[in-house]
Order: C-alpha cells, then structure tokens, then sequence
C-alpha cells in the first residue's frame, strides 16, 4: 500500500518534471577544460589514459578508427567528401585525451561548429560508435576502458547530430 | 472444438501478424527500414512481448532502428518449471525509436498438478452428479490443461536518452500499456481470481551508465494481474489494481553479452481458496471444509496459492544485429498450487 503510494507520487512527479528535463538534454556539450575532463555519472577513472597506452596508444587507436571508417560504406562517403582526415585523426587524438581528464590542449572547432552543417543522422553516429569499437578490439583495449573514452565522447552527440 | 483445432487458430493468427508485418518492411525497404542502433541498444523482448529485459519492460523501444526509421523483431520464449512450461512467441516492431506495438501469444501447458486436480473434481463431479447437483465447471480437464493469453502492447518513448546522455542523470523515460487477454474463463473462476481480461499501464526509466558499463531500469506498473495474468485479474475481493515495483540491472561484458538480474513485485490477490461454483451456489473452499478436504486429499496439503514475486538472472548474447539469445534461471516461487517453481528460461530474438 505505502510502496505503491510512494510511487504514484514519484511517477507523478516525474511526469510534472519531465518537460524542464527534456529540454534540459538538448543543452550543448562544450569542449571540456584540459586536466578535467567529461564530467560523467559515476566520473572517469583517472587512469585510463595511461590504460589505454598514453598518448601514443590513443594515436593508435585513433588512425584505426579512421581505417575502420573509411572502410565502412555507411558513412565513408561523407569523410572522403571532406578531405580533411590528417586534420581530424590529428584532433581527435587531443580531443580523446582532452574527454579522459588529461592535460592536453585541443586546437580544433566546437563540436557544433565542426558537424553543425553536415546533416549527420543518429544512424551514422552510431555507426562510428560501432567502427570505434572495432578500432578498441583492434588494439585489445578492454571492452570496460573502451567505454571509458565512449562516456567521455556521448555527450558531443548532442550536437554532432543534428536531423 | 478440440485442442488441434484451437493450436492451429492460434499459430494461424500469428502467421496472419507476421505476414502483415513483413508487409510492411517490404514497403519499408524503400527507405524507412533502419537498423542503426549499436549492438545490444535494442534490448530483448520480455514474456508480454514488450522490449526490454526478460520479465520488465524498459523505457527502450524494441528493435534496431533509430530515430531515422522502424525495425521489428519476432521472439519465443520458453520457460521450464518444475509443474510448468510456458511458451511465449510474438512479433514487435518499433517506429522511429519513438512507438513500439506488440503482440505475444502465452501457452501455458500445466502439466500434472492440474491433471490432479481435474481428476480430483471429475470424482467430485461424479459424487454431486449422484446427488443431482449440475456439474462443475471448473475450466480444469482431467488431462492438459493449457493455459492461453493473448497479450497486446503499446509503448511510447516520452523523453530521455538511454544511452548517450552521460554527463547527466536524466533517464530515458517510457510510458506504456498492455491488454491482456486469458481465455481460460473458466479455469480462472476456478482459481479466484476476477476477470479473465485486463489492462496495465507502466512506466519506465533506463539509464546506461558507460563508465562501470552497466544499464539500470526502473518500472512501475499499474495492475492487478496474478501471475502476469497467466491466472487471471484480481481476485475474491474484486479486481484491484496496484503499483508494483519492477527492476532490472545488467552488466555489459562485452559489445555482445550482457549478464544480470530482474525482480518484478507480484501481490497475493489469490491467497485463499479454490472457487468452485455449482449451479449458482458458491462452494468456496474455507466454507466447505468438506470439499476442501475432498480436494486436499486428492491433491496433498499445498492447496495455497499465494503468489511470490519473480527473480531471475540471466546471460544475454547478441551474436549480430539479427540474433539475440537470453538464457536465465527464473525463481518464480509459488505458482497456484506449486511451490518453488524455478527453472530455466531461453529466449531468441530475431530482428528484421
Ligand atoms: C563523438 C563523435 C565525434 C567526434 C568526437 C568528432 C570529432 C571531430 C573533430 C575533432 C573534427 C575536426 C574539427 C576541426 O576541423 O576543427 C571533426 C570533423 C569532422 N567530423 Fe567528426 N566527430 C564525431 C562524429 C562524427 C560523425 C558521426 C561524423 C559523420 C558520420 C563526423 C564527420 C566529420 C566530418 C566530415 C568532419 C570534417 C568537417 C570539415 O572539416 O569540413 N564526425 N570531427
């Protein structure tokens, strides 16, 4: 009897509330400061750079998600359209180090100003999720350090997806 | 109309779903079919055929599409207790991972317990016959009793995102309905309970959280179902529905098994006696000590039938995006008349 009252209120709650948090998830993911990191829920273990080979380990990683993308047909198209993969192999090495909590400056775009104009789907987006973690098999990063990075990059799909 | 007869309705409603649906991702095919969700995102179907875990609906929308899109998938599911299997087969189909519908079709043949008991009434039968009081219907044939419902389910997506929204704590939130109906009219008054069709209406909450790769849901479900509804809505005091807490929790070990663990609250709506009602008179069981007897004697001392809650713990593979296997052992306690009913349960999900 309490139990189900305690959740009547609490779904009725929930319902009131969900508007403020609807329209608090479309809120943007800035680049986050150098030593911080994402800030996740439960965080970022602080040695998971050093766990995924430092910063040379995270290049390795990184030139094989663009192996792996460029050979993936669902979306290769759109990155050899561009031209611009040295650049975002080289970013995006930062940028992984950046989301980790190191000490590392990142010199590219926002994640908006980078993807806001290129239509990307969720489809696609997942699609590099999936080529992420045929790059984190390659290199025999463990499945629970691979979803280190993957917490750390999820809330740019905020804004890199955009239809 | 006999048992053949009836098992050919059922798989030929079911074969007309599957036709209807493999329609409409024919004409889908054109560009609206989408399977882009990343490995394991879509879940599997749970008994009442909804996506989720294997016993708890999620706030997740069943199959591999995106928002981009619809995907759908078949499932069955088979439960082997001590005095119980239950076969659980249907299709679902999600749209633009937004609505999910389903339809799941429950047979439950009961085994010896109920044969039990049906021999035991065919005698008490025999003896009112002698008395010349009109037969029992009791819905319990001496020999296969087989329980059926037919299970109906809508879900909506109402906001939140499951599993990309890490840097905060907003789940991904569902709200959704099932109507369930028991065709088994008869064996359920037997049984107690008050109505053999029923709706509920749940909501979910799901969370990913990626650092520790593990998943969270939360549900509630509004209903008064006992066993699901496999016996029926409510019981002698009427058909009160609830809110009952439900939970699941698994741990990703890889991007293709999942492990962990469900509980869903079930109420004691049935805890009591067995309804037999000849001619208008009801003999219920605490007021015939001498039927109760009768039927005790014929069937040993557990004629209770309180209801415990369910518990399993469960393996999942998702070998491709077309193939999931989810084995459990399932801790379901009382069923009706049978205690410690846990067993294993297996569950494929194919995606289309
Ligand atoms: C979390 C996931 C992603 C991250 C962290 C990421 C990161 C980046 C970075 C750092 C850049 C370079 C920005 C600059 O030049 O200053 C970039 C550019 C680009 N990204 Fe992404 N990206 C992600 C997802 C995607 C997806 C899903 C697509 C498409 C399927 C995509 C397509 C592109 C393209 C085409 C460019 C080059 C744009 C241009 O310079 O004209 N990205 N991305």
């Amino acid at each position: 009897m309490k139990i189900s009252r305690l959740m009547f209120a609490g779904l009725a709650s929930l319902c009131i509330a969900a508007p403020a948090l609807a329209a608090e998830t479309t809120e943007t993911a800035p680049i986050p400061q150098e030593g911080v990191g994402t800030e996740t829920y439960p965080g970022i273990p602080s040695d998971t750079i050093e766990k995924l080979g430092g910063p040379a380990g995270i290049k390795i990683i990184v030139d094989d998600l663009f192996y792996y993308i460029l050979d993936d047909n669902r979306i290769n198209q759109l990155f050899i359209s561009h031209g611009k993969v040295e650049r975002q192999k080289a970013l995006n090495t930062e940028l992984v180090q950046l989301v980790l909590g190191g000490h590392k400056q990142y010199e590219g775009a926002s994640m908006s100003a980078a993807h806001g104009d290129l239509g990307i789907t969720l489809t696609q987006f997942n699609a590099v999720v999936e080529d992420a973690y045929l790059a984190f098999e390659k290199a025999r990063v463990p499945y629970s350090v691979a979803n280190q990075i993957i917490a750390g990059l999820a809330p740019f799909e905020r804004d890199i997806v955009t239809r | 109309m006999n048992r053949r007869t009836k098992n050919k309705r059922a798989i030929g409603r079911q074969l007309s779903v599957l036709a209807a649906l493999f329609a409409v991702s024919g004409a889908a095919s054109a560009g609206i079919y989408n399977d882009g969700k990343v490995l394991a995102t879509g879940g599997v179907s749970m008994t009442d055929g909804a996506g989720g875990g294997g016993i708890t609906p999620w706030a997740t929308i069943t199959g591999y599409e995106t928002r981009d899109g619809i995907n759908g998938d078949i499932h069955y599911t088979y439960v082997h207790l001590p005095s119980y299997d239950l076969n659980s087969g249907g299709v679902a189909v999600g749209l633009w991972d937004r609505v999910e519908l389903s339809y799941t079709n429950d047979s439950l043949p009961t085994g010896s317990t109920y044969d039990t008991v049906g021999l035991a009434t065919t005698t008490v039968n025999t003896a009112l016959g002698g008395l010349g009081v009109s037969a029992l219907d009791t819905g319990i044939e001496p020999f296969n009793t087989t329980v059926r419902m037919n299970v109906f389910g809508a879900k909506v997506r109402v906001f939140g995102e499951a599993i990309y929204d890490s840097d905060n704590l907003i789940p991904q939130v569902a709200v959704g309905a099932f109507y369930k109906v028991n065709s088994n009219k008869a064996l359920l008054k037997t049984l107690g309970a008050d109505k053999s069709k029923d709706f509920e209406i749940y909501a979910s909450v799901t969370k990913i959280f990626f650092p520790i790769s593990t998943l969270i849901n939360l549900t509630g479900r509004y209903t008064s179902a006992n066993q699901t509804g496999l016996v029926g809505f409510g019981g002698p005091d009427g058909n009160h529905r609830t809110f009952r807490f439900e939970g699941s929790i698994a741990y990703l070990l890889n991007k293709g098994t999942a492990i962990g663990a469900e509980y869903a609250m079930h109420k004691n709506n049935l805890d009591g006696a067995l309804n037999l009602k000849v001619a208008g008179l009801n003999l219920d069981t605490t007021n015939n000590p001498v039927l109760a007897g009768a039927l005790s004697t014929l069937t040993g001392p557990t004629l209770s039938q309180k209801e415990s809650d369910w518990r399993d713990a469960f393996i999942a593979f998702f070998p491709s995006k077309n193939l999931s296997i989810t084995m459990a052992y399932a801790m379901l306690g009382n069923i009706v008349l049978t205690p410690h009913q846990d067993g294993y349960y297996i569950s494929l999900q194919a995606s289309f």
